[in-house]
């Protein structure tokens, strides 16, 4: 291999800083972070699956409303069956918010990530905000394909979605940010655990083992934590009013307050991961 | 200028760096020299920030690593080859670490092809062999063509070629005035690419001085001698000063004298002589002599180094 040795340093154009040139920025870092999301296969394979999912998803429960004969259920109804797919994206979204960070651990790029970023609390800010951004529009898009693709079959059937309606339109938007609230959520443990294996665990075992089983113990305790969980309490955004009065009864979250609960858990452990984060050896 | 100042690290009981300080300045290559385990690499990442010290302070041009404003300007490190993501290319992988401080693509195409990784840029580092991974190493730690560079292991897994390339490399960049810090427990290699040594064994600085001081101060030459009639070579060369080793059924390793004078000896007491040889003493049994009593994994079988290791300073 001939490697040219002499040219370490060109007179003209190099790294080094110029005025008003290159330096450490918190937008460099963000478009940084950017360039790494979307250079991992993994990553676009999992926001191809996540949309499919969600599309799918739909288009069974869509089917599966109009074959139950019922007199519909009206536009709210129509919006929960278009993003019911949530249900399942969810995991994937979760795998996504996880692997972002802990793969950084587990292949030993977090010490190039770091070594670049000293600081290391931009960086982490910046793998959020790229997160967030990143599923916020895949969840906006999922959940427009859904809805594109159930039209003709929602069509007369009493369940046909009226985007003008505030509590349908709350619905679907309200799904996009459920599953941004779940990747963030999913993205603080993997910063906290550090540990693909270990992270997923605890993030899945939270959403399909945890929550559910507190929501059946018929024991006071566990039902009166149940609805502040994180997941249960952020689902409320996507679920039609109705679903809402007979999950919680009197002192149902409303929608916006139970999304308000999620995110309180999120900043709560991404906080105590960024505490962590600085104080850990890399 | 790398200024390390009473650097600790302790994991749990265990001392990885004990009260290190030592001064790398720019303009020649320093080479960071001692036993696997000694503590280089955990000094190393101290030195970028990554560990933190138990105690002490180290600091790059003047400033601690973190408080730099723009990092990779002022150091370019190559920590571990396996710092990258397996899912990214060689090319993607310099283009995120340049897109931090705004190091435009020409830099990254730059460093692509100083390293020679051209062929490979666009695969995916998890195929790389070790030489590809330190090739992609080494052109992350040139991307902000910076003042210092700290190399940990550069040559490890390089083929000759990639070898003799790194050595090249760091004596060009010292000469460019740049501070250069080169870790190694290769003390052969350190002999060729080195100006100064800063030499550990189990977390402490064992020496910090000229290559040339450190294979001097171990003591200048010995004598091979090889007589069928070593017995009575031995008390011939009996007096005051004079130490002499049985290597072996009939080899001597004499010191305190000159192959002259040993030479001389044995004609004057008539035994005859099959080889007489001044071995000048290398960077490996200097080496050898100031770690022997920090090398953290003993072998146990293997060639006795007691001759060499009685005179440590």
């Amino acid at each position: 291999m001939t490697t040219a040795l002499t040219d370490t340093r060109r007179p003209a154009s190099t790294g080094r800083p110029a005025p008003g040139g290159s330096g450490l920025t918190f937008p460099r870092v963000v478009a940084s972070e950017w360039i790494k999301l979307r250079t991992l296969r993994s990553t676009v394979w999992t926001l191809v699956v996540t949309v499919a999912l969600m599309v799918g998803v739909a288009l069974l429960a869509a089917w599966g409303f109009t074959q139950a004969a019922e007199d519909g259920g009206g536009s709210a109804a129509g919006a929960f069956a278009t993003t019911v797919g949530s249900n399942v994206a969810q995991m994937s979204i979760a795998v996504l918010g996880v692997l972002i960070i802990t793969g950084e651990y587990t292949t030993g790029m977090v010490r190039s990530t770091f070594a670049a970023v000293p600081t290391r609390l931009p960086a982490l800010a910046a793998k959020a905000l790229v997160l967030t951004a990143t599923i916020l529009v895949v969840g906006l898009v999922s959940v427009a394909l859904a809805y594109l693709a159930t039209l003709p079959l929602l069509a007369g059937t009493g369940l046909e979605i009226d985007l003008g309606e505030p509590e349908s339109l709350r619905i679907l938007v309200g799904t996009a940010l459920y599953l941004t609230a779940v990747a963030l959520l999913a993205f603080a443990f993997g910063a906290l655990i550090r540990h693909s294996a270990g992270a997923l665990a605890a993030v899945l075992g939270l959403l399909l083992v945890v929550e559910p089983l507190f929501g059946n113990i018929p024991l006071a305790f566990f039902r009166e934590v149940s609805p502040y969980l994180p997941s249960t309490a952020g689902s409320r955004v996507m679920m039609p009013d109705e679903f809402n009065a007979a999950l919680g009864g009197e002192a149902a979250l409303g929608p916006w307050q139970g999304y308000g609960v999620m995110l309180a858990w999120v900043a709560v452990v991404l906080a105590i991961a960024a505490v962590l984060l600085r104080r850990r050896d890399a | 200028m790398i200024e390390a100042r009473g650097l600790t690290k302790r994991y749990g009981s265990k001392t990885a760096v004990d009260d290190v300080t030592f001064t790398v300045r720019p303009g020649q290559v320093t080479g960071f020299l001692g036993p696997n385990g000694a503590g280089k690499s955990t000094t190393m990442r101290m030195v970028v920030g990554l560990d933190r010290p138990t105690h002490g302070t180290v600091t790059v041009n003047g400033r601690p690593y973190a408080q730099h404003r723009s990092p990779l300007h002022e150091v370019g490190a190559l920590l571990d080859a396996k710092a990258v993501h397996t899912g990214r290319s060689a090319l993607h992988h310099l283009q995120a670490m340049a897109a931090t401080h705004g190091i435009g693509a020409a830099r990254v195409h730059e460093v692509i092809a100083m390293t020679g990784l051209e062929s490979v840029a666009r695969k995916r580092v998890g195929g790389f062999s070790l030489g590809m991974g330190q090739r992609l190493g080494i052109a992350s730690a040139l991307l902000g063509d910076p003042h210092t560079l700290l190399l940990d292991e550069p040559v490890n897994g390089l083929d000759p070629e990639g070898v003799l390339w790194v050595r090249t490399l760091v004596r060009h960049l010292a000469a460019e005035g740049r501070t250069v810090f080169l870790s190694s427990h290769l003390m052969s290699e350190m002999a060729l690419t080195a100006d100064h040594l800063v030499v550990v064994g189990r977390g402490r600085v064992v020496a910090d001085a000229p290559v040339a001081e450190i294979i001097g101060r171990a003591g200048a030459v010995r004598v091979r001698v090889r007589t069928p009639q070593a017995g009575r070579l031995s008390q011939a060369l009996a007096r005051g000063g004079v130490e002499v080793t049985s290597t072996g059924p009939d080899t001597l390793e004499v010191s305190g004298t000159s192959a002259e004078e040993v030479g001389e000896a044995a004609a004057a007491a008539g035994v005859v002589l099959h080889e007489l040889t001044p071995v000048a003493r290398s960077l490996e049994d200097a080496y050898m002599s100031l770690t022997a009593d920090e090398v953290e994994y003993h072998s146990t079988s293997g060639p006795a180094l007691a001759p060499a290791l009685t005179e440590r300073s």
